[in-house]
């Protein structure tokens, strides 16, 4: 087990690049900023701030995979950079307000993994059966794409006001530590995370009842309705682990017997919801908590934002959230 | 009687059945088992092989897998202790377990939405159709309709996206997994168990985030996979003692997983 630390985590991220900034953290726990503008540089386009991260992310990276440019040309001038998990309409509109054109998602922008510009012809949604329920997603109907209100807002706002859209998530995942779990850890316990070698990031906190982790947990990340939780809301905590983004199975299996509590972003419910339900009933002193995709990899974009500000000096490099697009009918 | 002549019966009632099913099939015990009653659920969780078992109903037929992946491949669990502690579990109380999932789905009605459409208030007057499962509802707000939602399943983990002063009347019910597409333009409101949050073949919840700033009226309410599907086990132990008179059949709720901070 390796425990990180921030400086460590900066020299390993930095590559050399070092621009003096350190991003700071604010009173409302929301990291970034590092825009203090840096007078006489060189214009830079979205392509050379790319190349810039292709080179320096620390794994090799995979052409094939779906960290791409989804809007916009690759080759404008770059006024400022936002972060952010998932580009939603608001996160654009304060980007813009920020001078910034360059947004650096994890999440999609047009809904779908495929992430194209128009709507995707598919399910019908409409009259007859949808087929199957779990594991094979739903009955296909395949339909030519009618004009799409919400496509066409958001490509209009991309378009008048010049931002480009790059995606950054497998391979922010894919180094060594995770980005979206180091992340994640920090946001909610500060420094002191550790991660065994190829498995997930883990925290050790004086045992602490679930109840009362969870509702940290919330408070922490800007929570609303997305936060939940399987367990005994007393069981006492101590170790816990991260699993972010989306979490298959066998990450459930991997994490959660080392852990006393495994905080996943998003899962299958009849996969790692059911698994943490009979660890627990059969005696396991364990907790689970499934915080969604979108607000699980918030903190790990903002510190892709710190990440940033060294590799892209001549621009200001923000990270906006998006907060927890769940929200719950009554408390 | 045995279970074999349980299963018979109901592959003879579903008429057209597949064994090619991954999923429909035996996941513990098998034709020889004896069977003293049946529960129908929708997840076999320890906790309802315990109460079946108290209750003397040594059948389980679940709607979900049983070893936490959704073609029941022990393979991916067999090393975890847990499926050890399962299996003994599924011994002890000599359980045999079938699971009905795809040709559920396939009936005409399919329960899941039945029970679905029960659970969360859907009256079935508004269905635009039988079996559509799009329902035109008076006007309300995407916040009354999950308020009422909530308050009728008595839910505690239902989550919902969305300006909740949307103004909605058009809702497809989708169950489980199988969620209807939210960017479809005659729907305000897609109700369903569980889907991709990011990086789904079609939509996303970002898609209610995005519809205030085009005017668009549109919600997503995600009940979870438990509370959306267990109802329409409530008919399927109905359809089941239909046909199977010698035995008690019953639903053993698994209820719903989550609680929230």
């Amino acid at each position: 087990m390796k425990r990180i630390t921030r400086r460590e985590f900066g020299a390993l991220v930095a590559g050399g690049v070092v621009a003096g900034v350190t991003a700071g953290r604010f009173a409302n726990g929301e990291e970034a900023v590092a825009a203090a503008p840096r007078a006489a540089q060189e214009p830079v386009t979205a392509d050379r701030i790319v190349a810039r991260i292709r080179s320096g992310i620390g794994v090799e990276w995979n052409p094939e995979s779906i960290d791409t440019f989804k809007a916009g040309d690759p080759a404008a001038v770059v006024t400022g950079v936002v972060t952010t998990s998932l580009a939603t309409m608001e996160v654009l509109r304060e980007a813009v307000a920020a001078r910034a054109n360059l947004i650096i998602t994890s999440g999609t922008t047009f809904y779908s993994r495929a992430d194209s510009r128009t709507a995707p012809a598919g399910r019908s949604g409409g009259a007859g059966p949808a087929a199957g329920a779990a594991g094979d997603g739903a009955a296909q109907t395949p339909a030519a794409p009618p004009p799409n209100p919400i496509f066409e807002a958001k490509n209009r706002f991309i378009d008048e006001n010049g931002l480009i859209v790059f995606r950054l998530s497998d391979h922010w995942r894919a180094r060594t530590p995770d980005g979206f779990a180091l992340g994640l850890a920090e946001r909610i316990f500060g420094e002191g995370a550790f991660a065994a070698p190829d498995g997930p990031i883990f925290f050790d906190i004086p045992a602490t009842p679930l109840e009362v982790v969870a509702r940290d947990v919330k408070t922490r990340l800007g929570g609303r309705g997305g936060i939940r939780v399987i367990g005994d809301p007393g069981v006492r905590i101590r170790k816990v682990a991260f699993l972010p983004g989306t979490t298959p199975i066998t990450a459930s299996l991997a994490a959660l017997p080392q852990a006393d509590l495994v905080i996943a972003g998003e899962v299958r419910e009849w996969e790692s919801a059911e698994y943490a339900r009979d660890s627990v009933f059969a005696g396991r002193q364990k907790g689970f908590m499934t915080i969604g995709r979108v607000l699980s990899e918030d903190p790990g974009m903002a510190l892709c934002a710190r990440w940033l500000s060294d590799l892209v000096p001549e621009v200001g490099v923000r990270h906006v959230s998006a907060g927890d697009p769940y929200w719950r009918p009554v408390a | 009687m045995r279970a074999a002549e349980i299963v018979e019966r109901i592959k003879a009632q579903m008429g057209a059945w597949r064994d090619t099913s991954t999923r429909d099939r035996y996941k513990f015990g098998g034709d020889d088992t004896e069977v003293t009653g049946i529960a129908t659920t929708v997840f076999v969780t320890m906790d309802v092989i315990e109460r079946a078992a108290a209750a003397g109903l040594n059948m389980i037929v679940p709607h979900e897998d049983t070893f936490w992946n959704d073609p029941d491949n022990e393979a991916v669990v067999q090393e975890d202790p847990l499926y050890a502690e399962k299996i003994e579990l599924l011994r002890r109380h000599n359980i045999v377990i079938f699971r009905i999932h795809d040709h559920m789905h396939s009936q005409v009605p399919d329960f899941t939405y039945v029970g679905s459409a029960r659970e969360i208030g859907l009256d079935p007057r508004y269905e635009t159709a039988p079996n559509s499962h799009r329902f035109i509802l008076p006007e309300t707000t995407l916040g009354e309709l999950a308020a009422h939602v909530q308050r009728t399943s008595g839910a505690r983990a239902i989550r919902v996206v969305g300006d909740p002063n949307a103004r909605v009347s058009r809702i497809q019910l989708g169950v489980g997994y199988a969620t209807p597409n939210l960017n479809n333009a005659e729907l305000d409101v897609v109700i369903s168990g569980e889907q991709q949050e990011t990086d789904s073949g079609f939509d996303s919840p970002a898609y209610a985030l995005d519809a205030p700033a085009a005017g668009v009226p549109k919600g997503w309410i995600m009940l979870g996979h438990a509370v959306s599907e267990e109802a329409g086990m409530l008919e399927m132990a109905e359809w089941i003692r239909g046909f199977v008179p010698e035995v008690p059949v019953r639903l053993v709720r698994a209820g719903e997983p989550f609680w929230v901070p």
